[in-house]
């Protein structure tokens, strides 16, 4: 086993140190050393998208970042969305929530992460091309994409829209 | 999951340092780690290091400087397709960037990274164990045969780039520094037609810049392909066309043209014998017309990835016409 | 039951012993309504365990050595150095398994690990388990296996010749012959003879794979002293890997647990037992810790089980006004190495293709070969997807002959309700006449159609499917389903089942259900499912089944428990029974909707009167539903999905490419408990046959040594958010007797049709016949420069006055 290195991460605003070898990928060390197991591997070798991640609130392949890489980033997962959202829950999870947007949710993880970079850069409500192109490299295999866009085009006009954040959630959805 | 082998990694904040570590045989550079790692997960490479250029700070700049668009290795290639002087002086630059693999990739990849992607073949982007089940691999693999040309001694798997006939067609440099000395080197001569060793860096050289002459003409230039999926996938027909003009306008005399096409082999195949479109006017039909059939002529892909290679040689000839066309407009 | 009855068609078996007033109509409060799925929040917030995100102390792992040949005899294998190396703990071979298992029983093919020979490329040879993922690798390439390679064959019909050598070691047909059935109603013969217009046509649908997301993944632990052995498993049938790990490894079933976490993505490639789960369990019990073992993509790609490749030949007759008389087919299947669904696959090929259009008479001839290439198996729509896209284009073949409309000459045929098919399948309610008139509609098919020019089409197709197969795989007379609901005094209700949530809702529809019938919002009700030591059995999450099955037993228990709810209401306010109703968390007397109370003060009174709260439910097929002839049971369900999928596309000429612009799917499923979660089914399976109908083909390279063609997920192309046409989801309702509140499937049907109906857009865009899949831009571009050589030649006119090569591209 190659010699580990001492890494340290900020992940989801939090400092950690983690001992990993210096082959291990940030994928690897988020779910098998830090049991942030939000962030999937579906592929091996960045095709998928399951893994992505922000770093520096750029949307990533985790799979093909080495671990090291990331030092001195500031890293966020999915397990970090919602913590500026008093209900522990971002809009967009909200918003995928009463959409149905997820199906089995694997995929889902990682187009929350594209997303969430998307409509934080246009800081407005998106189209639904722009919602495509925002998660064009993030294959879903269940959902065809649809209810995903309309997830993404929802949450940004609830976010940046004029009604802004203010608007409650789920009145067309029963809830219970 | 597909496991990277073991190497060592070292993360310098310098050039100086960079270079210093490259000169370890078998070193690597890593940058935004999208060709390199996938190639590494195959086994297609063993290095003993990595050198991350993550932390080196002075190649992700973009600037104008003594005539010459001037972007750093380390630039991604969002950043390329969104930069406002690659967009003002490089347009069809910026147009390909955007058009590389999909977002994620782009998020990560570097413009430099782009430029010395590893030629790719159906037969060598695979796992060891398929390549094993293959028969022992192939020339550019653990192999000495060659599955694209039977008894072919050469390796012609495909440059899939798509910058890269962009930075032909513009004329562009590529700065390297770390050899006896450093060097600027024509892009039009960096690469060759040996699929094991297609660019002329040698490995304790690293790529700082790339350089593109600005223009001292009207130019109107574009990028054009075609893979099955409009994201992630690697291009399977690519071109890149470039006129000068005397005036930005459809109606402008063409003054010089330039046409570079990519996969076809190791090199990019800039395409000759386009004399006849000087003088004319790029509206006239008869310039698309000309182009694409001197790309047809000219341009024969291989079986080295998806999809028939007469297919994709046909398909040069529409897209040529329709993107020349396009300029027109 | 009172749902069932809004049906109007009365006869229901009484599996839950109704009494008259559970059978008065009342008003759903939740059937029908969208809901948050019970566990999509936690999956969205990441914190979901799926398979390969457990946590075990001391886990190992485990890494499978696979062959390089297609076809190889194994002559000898050495593990010894393998075992010496440091942090390996143990080292199985196919000589640990020696005992073939299969999830068909009849056809029990396969070993865990190969034992004499190897079958295709990757196939399973030996497997370790060490302290770490980078030892385990390179363990098995330490394991020395030598081989005698064997002639290898990648077409069903080289396979089927009589010098070929056998492929499938437990084989006992010879030949490779795998399944051959051949079945006839009527008579086909004279019937295609006395047409006025016959129609044939040879179509070859190429193999497709399911990609999943998530890579198939288990863990194995044995617990100390018990040895009770815990399997979880990224599984979509626990039950049957559960009695296959009891005989594979001969241990007794009550000393296995079964678990299926939850799962990312399976479209039935994760429907029967895999190497993985066997080898896990094994080298678990041989060291005493857990193991696990997650497959890389390319083991993905050599497990498959998907879509057969078949090659299809039809012969249709049609009268002169667009009636079928008489369909006739041959169609070879290339099963791979393995049986797996196979037999199922061979009838299916036939049976399920009686319905929506009715004709009378039928011949379906159907001959599965084992090949070296991955087993084939089912894949969202099993077995009948591929003829149906051949069936689908006859019929537009006929109306363009017969110079009828698409959807007329479909309606004209349409079976109806309530009436058996020409192979004897019962088919009780049937929207297809409803779902053809949305799409018509939805798309301005009548007005537009007839606008489009050339390059631009539109194309219409239908389809049917089974909810549930009527018997199971194993014969046994125990229920299909059984589901068990338990009420806490606190207000809350847990509901245990076994069917496996493969990420179609399943839990959420069995949380709709108990809320409905007991009054309490989802968020009150905890489902419980796929554990074997919490949970009753259910089958899996196959067949499109577990809505009308397993909803039904959950029914059951639901409505006992509200009577009893209900009863205990009633007898503390001195009312009928009948007066009280359960919703919204309340108990309320319908004709004094002020008297209520908080359902958690009436649950407490009813587990005073009863004891603890806690009821069965169980739910077991028709057996009178399928015709009395040999393989008559394969294809019978309790009630059939209609859809109808209408596709746009533009054709480029030029290119071949075809871009599919919009997709309207129309799908009766009967009712729909959970609207959202319907939709996500129909535009699921549109897109999934969008893919294969555009870029999707799991290839085996024949000409070097059968290697995959690209066994990872950039050469094996899915459909991005980019290339992904807009989908219009409508729901049609019919409901059906047999199902839970009348519903029926919705997670395959609308897979079928979506194929065919963009090869019909295609054909009307630019006039050429699709007969092979996928639509790939070289073989458009080739049958569209067919074409224009014969419109050159004055053979065939113009296609919708195509005025030439430079139009489209000026």
């Amino acid at each position: 086993m190659a010699q580990p290195r001492l890494l340290q991460l900020r992940i989801n605003g939090a400092s950690h140190h983690v001992a990993a070898p210096s082959h291990w990928t940030l994928l690897e060390v988020l779910r098998y050393e830090l049991d942030l197991i939000g962030t999937k591997q579906g592929c091996d070798k960045g095709d998928c998208g399951a893994c992505t991640v922000q770093v520096d609130g750029h949307p990533v392949l985790s799979c093909l970042t080495l671990a090291c890489q990331a030092q001195g980033r500031a890293v966020q997962t999915v397990e970090g969305l919602g913590f500026s959202s008093p209900s522990g829950c971002h809009p967009l999870q909200d918003a995928f929530d009463r959409y149905d947007a997820a199906q089995c949710g694997f995929c889902t993880p990682g187009i929350l992460m594209s997303a969430h970079a998307m409509i934080e850069r246009l800081r407005r409500p998106v189209t639904r091309d722009e919602a495509k192109e925002g998660i064009a490299g993030n294959l879903c295999r269940c959902t065809g994409y649809t209810k995903i866009i309309d997830a993404i085009v929802d949450a940004s006009e609830r976010v940046f829209g004029e009604a802004g954040a203010a608007t409650a959630s789920g009145e067309a959805v029963t809830h219970g | 999951m597909l496991r990277l082998p073991q190497f060592g990694i070292e993360t310098p904040s310098t050039v100086e340092d960079a270079v210093r570590l490259l000169k370890t045989p078998g070193a690597r550079v890593v940058a935004g780690g999208t060709d390199i790692l996938p190639n590494l997960k195959h086994l297609l490479d063993t290095p003993p290091v990595l050198v991350s250029l993550a932390a080196v700070s002075a190649l992700r700049e973009v600037k104008v400087e003594e005539g010459a668009l001037v972007i750093g290795a380390a630039v991604t290639l969002t950043e390329v397709s969104e930069h406002p002087l690659v967009r003002e002086h490089a347009p069809s630059l910026a147009e390909a960037a955007g058009l590389v693999a999909g977002p994620l990739h782009r998020n990560m990849g570097t413009l430099g990274g782009n430029v010395n992607l590893d030629v790719r073949c159906r037969y060598v982007n695979q796992t060891k164990f398929w390549r094993d089940a293959l028969g022992g691999g192939c020339l550019k693999s653990e192999g000495n045969v060659c599955f694209v040309v039977p008894k072919g001694r050469n390796c012609v798997a495909a440059l899939s780039a798509d910058t890269v006939p962009v930075l032909v067609s513009l004329d562009a440099t590529f700065d390297l520094v770390g050899g006896e000395a450093p060097r600027s080197t024509a892009a039009q001569d960096y690469y060759r037609a040996d699929g094991i060793h297609h660019i002329v860096k040698e490995p304790e050289e690293l790529m700082i810049a790339i350089r593109i002459p600005v223009a001292t003409t009207p130019r109107r230039a574009t990028y054009t392909k075609w893979s099955v999926r409009r994201s992630i996938d690697f291009p399977l027909v690519s071109a890149a066309i470039r006129f000068d003009l005397d005036e930005d306008s459809s109606h402008g005399v063409i003054t010089a043209a330039k046409v570079v096409v990519g996969v076809l082999n190791p090199r990019p195949r800039v395409v000759g014998r386009l004399d006849d479109v000087i003088g004319k006017k790029l509206s006239d039909p008869a310039v698309a017309r000309i182009v694409s059939e001197a790309v047809h002529k000219q341009c024969k892909p291989l079986e080295n990835v998806p999809y028939e290679a007469p297919y994709r040689r046909s398909m040069l000839r529409v897209l040529t016409r329709r993107a020349v066309r396009g300029l027109a407009r | 039951m009172a749902d069932r009855d809004t049906t109007g068609e009365g006869a229901t078996p009484d599996a839950g012993g109704a009494s008259a007033e559970d059978t008065a109509p009342r008003e759903s409060w939740q059937i029908g309504a969208s809901h948050r799925k019970v566990d999509a929040m936690e999956r969205m917030r990441g914190v979901t365990r799926y398979t390969d995100d457990l946590k075990l102390p001391g886990l190992l792992h485990c890494k499978i050595k696979r062959s390089p040949h297609a076809h190889a005899n194994i002559v000898s294998m050495d593990t010894s150095k393998a075992m010496a190396m440091e942090g390996v703990f143990a080292v199985v071979t196919g000589k640990d398994f020696p005992i073939p298992y299969g999830v068909i029983p009849w056809t029990p093919d396969e070993n865990a690990l190969c034992v004499e020979k190897v079958c295709h490329v990757g196939d399973g040879v030996a497997a370790v388990a060490a302290a770490d993922e980078d030892t385990a690798n390179a363990a098995i390439d330490l394991i020395e296996v030598e081989y005698e390679v064997l002639p290898a064959y990648y077409d069903p019909q080289d396979a089927l010749a009589e010098d070929a050598v056998s492929i499938n070691p437990w084989s006992r047909k010879g030949n490779n012959l795998s399944k051959d059935v051949v079945l006839e109603f009527g008579d086909p013969d004279a019937a295609i003879e006395g047409a006025d217009l016959v129609v044939r046509g040879d179509y070859h649908f190429e193999g497709t794979t399911h990609a999943a997301i998530e890579p198939h993944c288990a863990v194995a632990s044995v617990e100390p002293g018990s040895g009770v052995l815990t399997v979880w498993s990224a599984t979509q049938v626990s039950h049957y890997l559960h009695r296959e790990l009891a005989k594979v490894l001969e241990v007794p079933a009550h000393r296995i647990r079964v678990i299926q976490p939850p799962l990312g993505g399976a479209f039935g490639g994760k429907s029967e037992p895999f190497d993985l789960e066997f080898c896990v369990a094994k080298l678990s019990m041989m060291t005493g810790r857990p193991v696990k073992c997650l497959y890389t993509r390319e083991e993905v790609f050599y497990s498959h089980r998907g879509r057969h490749p078949m090659k299809m030949s039809y012969e249709t007759g049609f009268s002169k006004d667009g009636k079928i008389t008489g369909v006739a087919s041959r169609t070879f299947l290339d099963g791979g190495a393995y049986s797996s669904f196979g037999l199922v696959t061979t009838y299916y090929s036939g049976q399920l293709l009686c319905a929506p259009y009715d004709f009378p008479a039928y011949r379906f001839h159907s001959t599965r070969a084992y090949t070296n290439k991955p087993a084939c198996g089912p894949k969202r729509g099993h077995g009948s997807v591929q003829p149906r896209f051949a069936m689908e284009i006859q019929l537009d073949k006929a109306a363009e002959q017969l110079g009828l409309d698409p959807i007329d000459l479909r309606r004209r045929n349409h079976i109806g309700s309530d009436r058996a098919t020409i192979n004897g399948l019962m088919v009780g309610s049937n929207g297809f006449l409803d779902c053809l008139g949305s799409v018509e509609r939805r798309s301005g098919w009548v007005t537009r159609r007839p606008a489009l020019g050339y390059g631009r089409g539109l194309g219409i197709a239908g389809s049917t499917y089974i909810s549930g197969t009527n018997y199971p795989i194993y014969p046994n007379e125990m229920p299909q389903a059984a589901v068990q609901i338990c009420l806490d005094r606190s207000g809350r209700a847990r509901v245990f089942s076994g069917a496996n949530d493969i990420g179609q809702g399943s839990n959420t529809m069995l949380a709709v259900i108990t809320s409905e019938e007991l009054g309490l919002p989802l968020e009150d009700i905890r489902v419980l499912s796929a554990d074997s030591d919490l949970c009753p059995v259910d089958l899996g999450a196959y067949s499109s089944r577990i809505t009308l099955m397993v909803g039904n037993a959950c029914l059951d228990a639901a409505k006992k428990l509200r009577r009893k709810v209900c009863g205990a209401v009633a007898k503390r306010w001195e009312v009928p029974r009948k007066r009280v109703t359960l919703a919204g968390r309340r108990a309320i007397d319908i004709e004094d909707p002020e008297r209520n109370v908080p359902l958690a003060e009436a649950f407490q009174w009813a587990e005073a009167d009863h004891g603890l709260l806690g009821e069965t439910g169980s739910y077991n097929t028709p057996k009178d539903r399928h015709g009395s002839y040999r393989g008559g049971t394969i294809g019978a369900s309790p009630a059939y999905s209609f859809t109808a999928h209408l596709a746009e596309v533009d054709v480029d000429d030029e290119t071949g490419v075809v871009s599919v612009e919009r997709i309207w799917c129309a799908h009766d499923c009967g009712r729909a408990l959970s609207r959202k979660i319907v939709e996500g089914q129909i535009e699921g399976s549109s897109y999934m046959g969008f893919g294969e109908a555009i870029m999707e083909e799991h290839l085996v390279d024949g000409a070097h040594s059968g290697v995959h063609a690209g066994p990872n997920l950039l050469d094996y192309r899915i459909p991005t958010s980019v290339d992904t046409p807009d989908i219009e989801a409508i729901i049609v309702e019919a409901p059906d007797a047999q199902g839970p509140y009348g519903a029926k499937e919705a997670g395959e049907g609308p897979l079928h049709s979506s194929i065919p109906a963009i090869a019909n857009a295609i054909y009307d865009a630019v006039g050429v016949r699709l007969d092979r899949l996928p639509f790939s831009p070289p073989r458009v571009l080739a049958a569209i420069e067919e074409r224009k050589a014969r419109e050159a030649s004055g053979e065939l006119a113009p296609h919708k006055g195509n005025p030439g090569d430079e139009k489209r591209s000026a």
